[in-house]
C-alpha cells in the first residue's frame, strides 16, 4: 500500500537488498540522477549524497544477515526541499551498542561542527576503525541524525533541506 | 636530489600519481574514494610521508580535482597523515587543491585544516 506521503514526494526510493560494498557506486549514481533534477544547486544535491554514501557504508560494513533496507524521500516544502535517508539492518550487540554510543553523542552535542572537529582529533592517534562516517552526516550535511531500535534492527534516519527548490 | 620512489598507485575506479618538481610532491587523485580505495590510501599517505622526510621535501600538494568523492575511511587517512606529520620534528606543508565543482571538497577539507591550521592550506583550481 502506497503511503501518503509517497504521493507528495518529488523522489521516493525504498530499496531492500544485500548490501555489498561494490553496489553503493551504482546506488550514488542513481539517487544523484533521481535528485538532480530537482535540487538548484549542486551542494544540495551533493550533502545529500554524502550523507546516503556514508549511510550505506555503514549498512554494508555492520549489518549482520541478509536482508538490509535504504529508503530516501525528497519532498518539496513552501520552505524548499526537505530529504529523508532512512537505513534498516540488524546489527550484532556490540555494533549495537556502538552506535547507540556514538548517536547518542551527537544528538547531546551543541554543535555538530565542534563534535566532529573532537572525534577527528581523538581519532587522529588510532590506526583502526574511522568511526567518523555518522558524525559527518550532520557536520557536512547539515542534516539531523537520530536513531531508533527495534529488538536487533538499527533504523538510522538523516533528515533535513537540502536546498532551494527547481523553478517549475 | 634523489629520485622519486614513489609509483602511481590504484586500479579502475581509483588512482594517485605522484610527480615531483623540486621540493614539491604533487599527489594527483582521480576517481572514487570509497570502501574498495581505503587501504590504498592507507598505506599510499604512510609511504608519502616516508618519502617526504627521505628527501627532505617543503611541501605536498594534493590535487582532488578529478577526485569525485572520499569516504570517511578514506578521510580518516588523512587524518592520521596530517596527525603523523604535526607530530614529527621535520615537518613540510599539506596544500589540497580543490574542484570548485565538487562542493564536498571543501567541506571535509575545512575539517583537515582545523586539525592542523598552521600545516593544511586550501587552494581552489579552476
Amino acid at each position: 500500500m502506497t503511503d501518503p506521503a509517497d504521493s507528495r514526494a518529488l523522489v521516493s526510493l525504498t530499496l531492500s537488498f544485500r548490501p555489498l560494498a561494490n553496489q553503493i557506486g551504482p546506488l550514488r549514481s542513481l539517487l544523484s540522477d533521481l535528485c538532480r533534477p530537482h535540487l538548484a544547486d549542486p551542494d544540495g544535491l551533493s550533502r545529500l549524497l554524502l550523507a546516503a554514501h556514508e549511510l550505506l557504508e555503514n549498512i554494508v560494513k555492520y549489518s549482520v544477515g541478509e536482508a538490509a533496507e535504504f529508503h530516501l524521500h525528497l519532498e518539496a516544502k513552501t520552505s524548499g526541499l526537505r530529504v529523508r535517508l532512512r537505513t534498516k539492518n540488524r546489527a550484532a550487540p556490540e555494533r549495537m551498542a556502538d552506535a547507540r554510543w556514538r548517536l547518542d553523542a551527537l544528538a547531546r552535542a551543541g554543535d555538530p561542527i565542534a563534535h566532529y572537529d573532537e572525534l577527528i582529533r581523538e581519532s587522529a592517534g588510532r590506526r583502526d576503525v574511522s568511526g567518523l562516517g555518522l558524525a559527518r552526516i550532520p557536520a557536512e550535511s547539515e542534516m539531523e541524525l537520530y536513531y531508533t531500535t527495534d529488538r536487533d534492527w538499527l533504523i538510522v534516519t538523516a533528515e533535513g533541506n537540502a536546498s532551494k527548490r527547481v523553478s517549475e | 636530489m634523489s629520485e622519486l620512489s614513489l609509483t602511481a598507485v590504484g586500479g579502475e575506479g581509483f588512482q594517485v600519481t605522484p610527480t615531483l618538481v623540486d621540493f614539491n610532491l604533487r599527489l594527483v587523485f582521480t576517481g572514487n574514494g570509497d570502501m574498495n580505495a581505503t587501504s590504498v590510501v592507507h598505506e599510499y599517505l604512510k609511504a608519502v610521508h616516508e618519502e617526504a622526510l627521505r628527501l627532505g621535501l617543503a611541501q605536498v600538494s594534493c590535487d582532488f580535482k578529478q577526485l569525485t568523492f572520499m569516504n570517511s575511511s578514506c578521510f580518516k587517512s588523512f587524518v592520521v597523515w596530517i596527525d603523523t606529520v604535526k607530530i614529527s620534528e621535520i615537518r613540510y606543508q599539506i596544500v589540497f587543491l580543490t574542484n570548485p565543482n565538487l562542493p564536498w571538497q571543501r567541506r571535509s577539507l575545512e575539517a583537515l585544516r582545523r586539525l592542523a591550521a598552521t600545516l593544511v592550506t586550501i587552494e581552489t583550481i579552476a
